[in-house]
């Protein structure tokens, strides 16, 4: 830690193991990853079990190797926050970080969009007749005023209950921030459920395996990736949720609820360009 | 300005605690780490490079014979070659031009230069580090694990096209490159998120961003570029992911995908990517040339937007890499004119870094050699991308080596030349050691004449039509590749002098001077010690 | 140890023969590269003489531009190096060479457009064609068929070097060659059957990408009688350097005897023999010439 001497406010982080920790994370999820898919070991070898082909158990090791790392380190950030170590600059540090992060969520969904939209606008350089029309011949898309519809809405409703807890915590109104907060959470899930419920009801498959082709890639692939971040957002909600209860949170500083509701914002609007564009426009 | 407020109360730990390291949240421990990491990562891909130019010598298979010879059983077969190229090409790219620049002098001098403590996020920087030795062992895994058929590895060049990329390599080696290529994208996010704070928060009471050093204009330009592409590459690499295991159409015609819409992904970081391993070299060029001329930089402002005008830019052409696809015509025309463009930002600064010499009272330090030689060598590599920017030559010359020709003169006669540059500017205030300047200066000389006995003929290669990422090729190609290789052997030499270098000046630790370079260096990590102390600017300095 | 007398000796006769092949035309040099040459394989196609016109047009720009830089390096490096001018100016604007700087690069850039844009536009769009010629491309040969001929699908496989003949070139012979007549447009469409490749001739400044699920096409009209060599120019896995392209131009009416043959039967011996009866001809009549 930097000395008495120290004459600035910024935030002179004590080392950590979390970097290390989380990178062999990454390291063994991937090998287990690789292991699951395709197999590095034959089925009698002894590592079978963990990166043999179709085992789980490399897997999860890293999975949980990360997940270990993100409890520890985002632990220490809550208490160098609630040391004080999170100066007004430092605040801002985290702010900007947050938008240039989601700025990244956005390019990557920029790719599944710029496929989508290239095998829907040019069908028509597909050689094989029963592809070359978008949605390809034979598949049954859905009807959007359905179950995308109620989606829509409870998003966009999750959107303004995520807004009254944030400003009902700026004035102080603890049992509303609550209130809102135990709201979005609960539509976040009312929202993965529906997709679920959706995904089963698909006249259309994934894998090419059954039958499947670019459309319900491109459709799994980008509600699939928009529905992990749901998740993602819902349990950063529930953190939040959490943290308020166990008082963490003061109307002025409060920038871990803030992220999340931006987080939550940018998960809405990636929404209403899949409703718009892959329900609506080419469904 | 004092550098003396560093306190004596933080000691600096020990070099030989490994906690030091591992735990690091030091950015100058944590740059240090990138550089080791990036010299490390170049003596591998420099070494493949070895195994390729070794083959191509003499027409005919001499060393990726594949048979029971000794050369054979080690360098393996015709797909090793392929192995070899990709892993060398994606080695280079990945895993020593951004670690060593972005990661080594990015981590070093951004936060010198604009007079703050550290990084905005110390620890995050650290995982930006250290998913780069993981990425890179699964890389490296992913050369002796099954790739196409029987064969190890993949082979299908650092571009990743599918179907060779999906269907055409079926075993496992191609998705741990995959997951290899994801980790260092997370990577480069993160360090990008953390510089881009770093530089718009914690700049020096009174430094506007018209007052910030070159060096950090082009680190943050470079880290906008690694923002907005590396996250398209993720999900491209993402579909090549899910076509191969599980399924999904993106790429397969069978399914009604199309291979040319990966290409699209690819490029879109790609390009950008290029210019992510060039931007920080010139940010590097533009202190050298100015510290050495002892005048200040020439038209900094046209320095610094032709740098944003590059970067924006080189969002804008990624089809010049697939001229031969089967575009419309009428997308070419407009790639052409877009890539054609960047030729007049990449000018603003090439004359202005002559400016910036002209009238000077320049010293032909070593740094100084390196950049000169950059400059020129550039231009060389910068006018035959022009060429290239023209479809209807490049109908002539994509895939072959005259397209290898251009890149390595932007590459390992730009890039790596900024890298040495930069490297021998910043030296003693890394390591707080003086080094021996006239072995530096004949490396400079082999690396000059070395690289481009490699490089210069292959434009005639390609020119006669020899098509890259070929092991064995017409004996009429025989008499410039022979030449190319003998370049190598020059450019050897000249990698045992850098290593010379590096192991006398440690051997001998003379003490490094705070400013080496006298009135000319004016950026603010002169006015610290050499090294600098653990903590630097305790208290911020105050830019008039 | 490599010979440096030798090397040398072998850099001058390389020269000696570039120069003396682009002066003479020499027949038997096209078509093929040509050991320690400097530029494009002669051009026989329309299309190759126009790559070959624009690029000595772009050679006249940027070595210019190169020798320009490099000279104005070399010009500071002598007048204001340390000692011959020790006292550093501290200029550090000037608009009008800014604004020279920046002009005058983008005036070299529209006169560069004035060539490329019709250069490209000439051979992107596809004149009336004669006839079509479909290449597919496979792991690792190339298979062609001649559908306005009736002619199915041939394979086409590179000469093993065990199996050379007189003649024959290592890496770029193949067996059953493309055999077209002189002077016609053909359409050449190409595709692939599993992953990316390149039909590449060098001497008909053709390159397409042969893309699995798309057809590509592209045209060339060969204008001189010869035998002409390409090779597969997209990475394409393993044996990627040993699936080369062999094209030969013939008169027409060895070409349409030729054709005849093939649409009996595809891998017609007779349709081969026309071929090789041609070439052989072709020979003997140069080697009386020189
Ligand atoms: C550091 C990396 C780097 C840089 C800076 C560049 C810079 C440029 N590149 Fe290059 N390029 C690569 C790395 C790079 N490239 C790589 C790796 C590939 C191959 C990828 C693969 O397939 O594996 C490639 C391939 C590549 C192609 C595709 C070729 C093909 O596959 O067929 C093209 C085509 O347009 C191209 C063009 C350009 C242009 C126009 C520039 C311009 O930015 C250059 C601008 C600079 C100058 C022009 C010189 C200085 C200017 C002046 C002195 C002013 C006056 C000049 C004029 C008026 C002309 N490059
Ligand atoms: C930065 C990128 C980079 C660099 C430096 C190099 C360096 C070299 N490259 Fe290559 N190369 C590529 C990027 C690079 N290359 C790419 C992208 C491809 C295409 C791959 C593909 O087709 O898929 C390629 C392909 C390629 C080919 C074509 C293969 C083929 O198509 O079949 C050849 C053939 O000669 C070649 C040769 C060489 C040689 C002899 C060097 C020599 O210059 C090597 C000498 C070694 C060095 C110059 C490294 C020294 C640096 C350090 C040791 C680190 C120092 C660090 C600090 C000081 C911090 N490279
Ligand atoms: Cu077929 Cu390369
Ligand atoms: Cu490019």
């Amino acid at each position: 830690m930097a000395g008495h001497a120290v004459k600035h406010d910024y935030h002179l982080v004590d080392p950590s193991p979390w970097p290390f920790v989380g990178s062999v994370g990454a390291f063994l999820l991937a090998v287990g990853a690789v292991g699951n898919m395709k197999g590095l070991v034959g089925a009698d070898h002894p590592l079978a079990w963990a990166y043999g082909d179709g085992s789980w158990g490399g897997l999860l090791i890293g999975f949980a190797v990360i997940l270990y790392t993100m409890f520890g380190w985002w632990g220490d950030v809550i208490k160098e926050s609630r040391r004080g170590d999170h100066t007004p600059v430092v605040d801002l540090h985290l702010r900007y970080g947050m938008i240039m992060f989601i700025a990244s969520e956005v390019m990557f969904f920029v790719a599944w969009f710029w496929v989508f939209f290239e095998y829907a606008l040019f069908p028509e350089v597909r050689l094989d007749p029963a592809l070359a029309t978008f949605p390809p011949a034979g598949v049954e898309t859905f009807d959007p005023w359905h179950i995308p519809l109620m989606n829509t809405l409870i998003l966009l409703l999750s959107g303004t209950t995520v807004t009254w807890a944030h400003h009902a915590l700026q004035h102080g109104d603890r049992r509303g921030a609550t209130l809102g907060l135990i709201f979005t959470v609960v539509l976040g899930v009312c929202f993965t459920a529906l997709q679920v419920y959706e995904y089963s009801e698909a006249h259309f498959a994934f894998s090419m395996a059954d039958g499947g082709n670019l459309y319900g890639s491109a459709f799994f692939m980008a509600t699939g990736f928009h529905g992990a971040h749901v998740v993602i957002g819902t349990i950063f909600l529930a953190v939040c949720l959490l943290r308020l209860l166990a008082g963490q949170f003061t109307p002025e500083k409060h920038f871990g609820l803030e992220a999340a509701a931006w987080y939550w914002h940018f998960v809405d609007v990636v929404w209403l360009f899949l409703f718009a564009f892959v329900y609506v426009t080419f469904g | 300005m004092s550098a003396d407020a560093a306190t004596h109360d933080d000691h600096t730990p020990s070099m030989w605690d490994w906690r030091r390291w591992v735990l690091s949240t030091n950015h100058k421990d944590i740059g240090t780490m990138y550089l080791v990491f990036a010299i490390f990562a170049g003596i591998i891909g420099g070494a493949l490079s070895g195994m390729m130019r070794l083959e191509l010598m003499e027409p005919g298979l001499q060393f990726f014979t594949g048979d029971e010879t000794f050369w054979g059983s080690v360098f393996g077969n015709e797909h090793n070659y392929n192995v070899a190229t990709t892993m060398h090409g994606l080695i280079m790219i990945f895993f020593m031009v951004m670690p060593a620049m972005i990661g080594g002098f990015g981590n070093w001098f951004v936060p010198l230069m604009i007079g703050a403590p550290d990084m905005a996020f110390p620890r995050m920087n650290n995982i930006s580090f250290w998913l780069l030795p993981a990425s890179f062992v699964l890389a490296l895994m992913s050369m002796f694990v099954p790739g196409a058929g029987g064969d190890m590895g993949f082979g299908g060049g650092w571009v990743l096209y599918p179907p060779l990329a999906t269907s055409g390599h079926n075993g496992p080696a191609m998705d741990l490159l995959i997951l290899s290529l994801h980790i260092a994208g997370i990577s480069s996010i993160l360090g990008a998120i953390n510089f881009i704070t770093t530089i718009f928060n914690m700049r020096a009471p009174g430094m506007t961003l018209h007052k910030m050093p070159l060096f950090v204009w082009s680190v943050l330009v470079t880290v906008f570029l690694l923002l907005l592409s590396m996250p398209v590459l993720a999900g491209a690499l993402t579909m090549l992911l899910t076509d191969r295991n599980f399924g999904t159409a993106f790429f397969d015609p069978a399914g009604g995908g199309d291979p040319v819409m990966y290409q699209h992904l690819f490029w879109f970081f790609g390009h950008p990517e290029v210019y992510i391993l060039i931007l920080p070299g010139f940010g590097i060029i533009s202190h050298i040339v100015s510290t050495f001329s002892k005048k200040p930089v020439f038209g900094y402002l046209g320095m610094a937007y032709a740098m944003v005008a590059i970067g924006f830019i080189g969002f804008i052409v990624w089809a010049h890499h697939m001229y031969t696809v089967g575009m419309p015509v009428d997308l070419k025309a407009y790639f052409i004119a877009a890539t054609m463009v960047i030729a007049v930002p990449t000018g603003i600064k090439i004359f202005s870094w002559i400016a910036t010499m002209w009238g000077g009272s320049i010293e032909f330090r070593t740094p100084m050699m390196w950049a000169i030689g950059f400059i020129f060598l550039f231009t060389v590599g910068g006018v035959t991308g022009v060429v290239l920017a023209n479809a209807g030559v490049d109908q002539s010359l994509h895939d072959t080596y005259y397209v290898v020709a251009h890149f390595h003169y932007v590459l390992s006669l730009g890039a790596v030349f900024a890298i040495f540059a930069g490297w021998y500017y910043w030296f003693e205030k890394i390591f707080g050691v003086k080094y021996n300047s006239i072995l530096a200066r004949l490396q400079f000389l082999f690396f000059f004449v070395g690289a481009n006995v490699i490089f210069f003929p292959q434009h005639f290669l390609g020119l006669q039509g020899m098509p890259r990422r070929y092991v064995d090729y017409p004996d009429g190609f025989a008499f410039w590749n022979e030449i190319s290789t003998y370049g190598y052997f020059i450019m050897l030499v000249g990698m045992v002098l850098f290593f010379l270098v590096l192991i006398d000046a440690m051997i001998r630790r003379r003490k490094a001077d705070a400013n080496p370079w006298g009135e000319g260096a004016t950026t603010l990590e002169w006015t610290l010690s050499s090294p600098p102390p653990f903590h630097q600017f305790n208290e911020l300095p105050k830019i008039k | 140890m490599p010979d440096l007398y030798g090397e040398a000796m072998r850099f001058l006769t390389a020269l000696a023969l570039i120069w003396t092949t682009a002066a003479a035309g020499a027949l038997a040099a096209t078509g093929q590269p040509i050991d320690g040459a400097l530029g494009f394989q002669p051009a026989v196609t329309p299309i190759m003489e126009r790559v070959n016109d624009f690029h000595n047009i772009l050679l006249w720009i940027i070595i210019p531009i190169t020798l320009f830089v490099m000279g104005l390096l070399l010009w500071v490096m002598i007048r204001y190096n340390r000692k011959a001018n020790p006292n550093p100016s501290k200029n550090s604007h000037n608009t009008l060479l800014e604004v020279v700087w920046t002009a005058v690069p983008v005036l070299i850039l529209v006169v560069i457009s004035v060539f490329s844009f019709p250069l490209l536009y000439f051979q992107d769009e596809i004149p009336e064609a004669d006839f079509t010629i479909k290449a597919t491309g496979y792991q690792w040969y190339w298979g062609y068929e001649y559908p306005d001929h009736e002619v199915d699908e041939y394979v086409s496989n590179m000469i093993a070097d065990e199996d050379l003949e007189e003649g024959q070139l290592r890496n770029l012979s193949v067996d059953l060659p493309v055999v077209v007549p002189v002077g016609a447009t053909v359409r050449l469409q190409v595709t692939a059957a599993d992953v990316i490749h390149n039909w590449a001739m060098p001497a008909f400044g053709t390159k397409m990408d042969a893309i699995p699920g798309r057809i590509n096409e592209a045209w060339f009209r060969v204008d001189e009688a010869g035998t002409y060599y390409g090779q597969c120019s997209e990475l394409c896995g393993i044996r990627h350097a040993f699936m080369p392209i062999e094209v030969h131009a013939v008169p027409r009416d060895v070409f349409d005897a030729w054709i005849a043959a093939k649409a009996e039967d595809p891998y017609s011996d007779a349709a081969n023999a026309i071929i090789a009866e041609y070439s052989a001809a072709r020979d003997t009549r140069l080697a009386q010439l020189d």
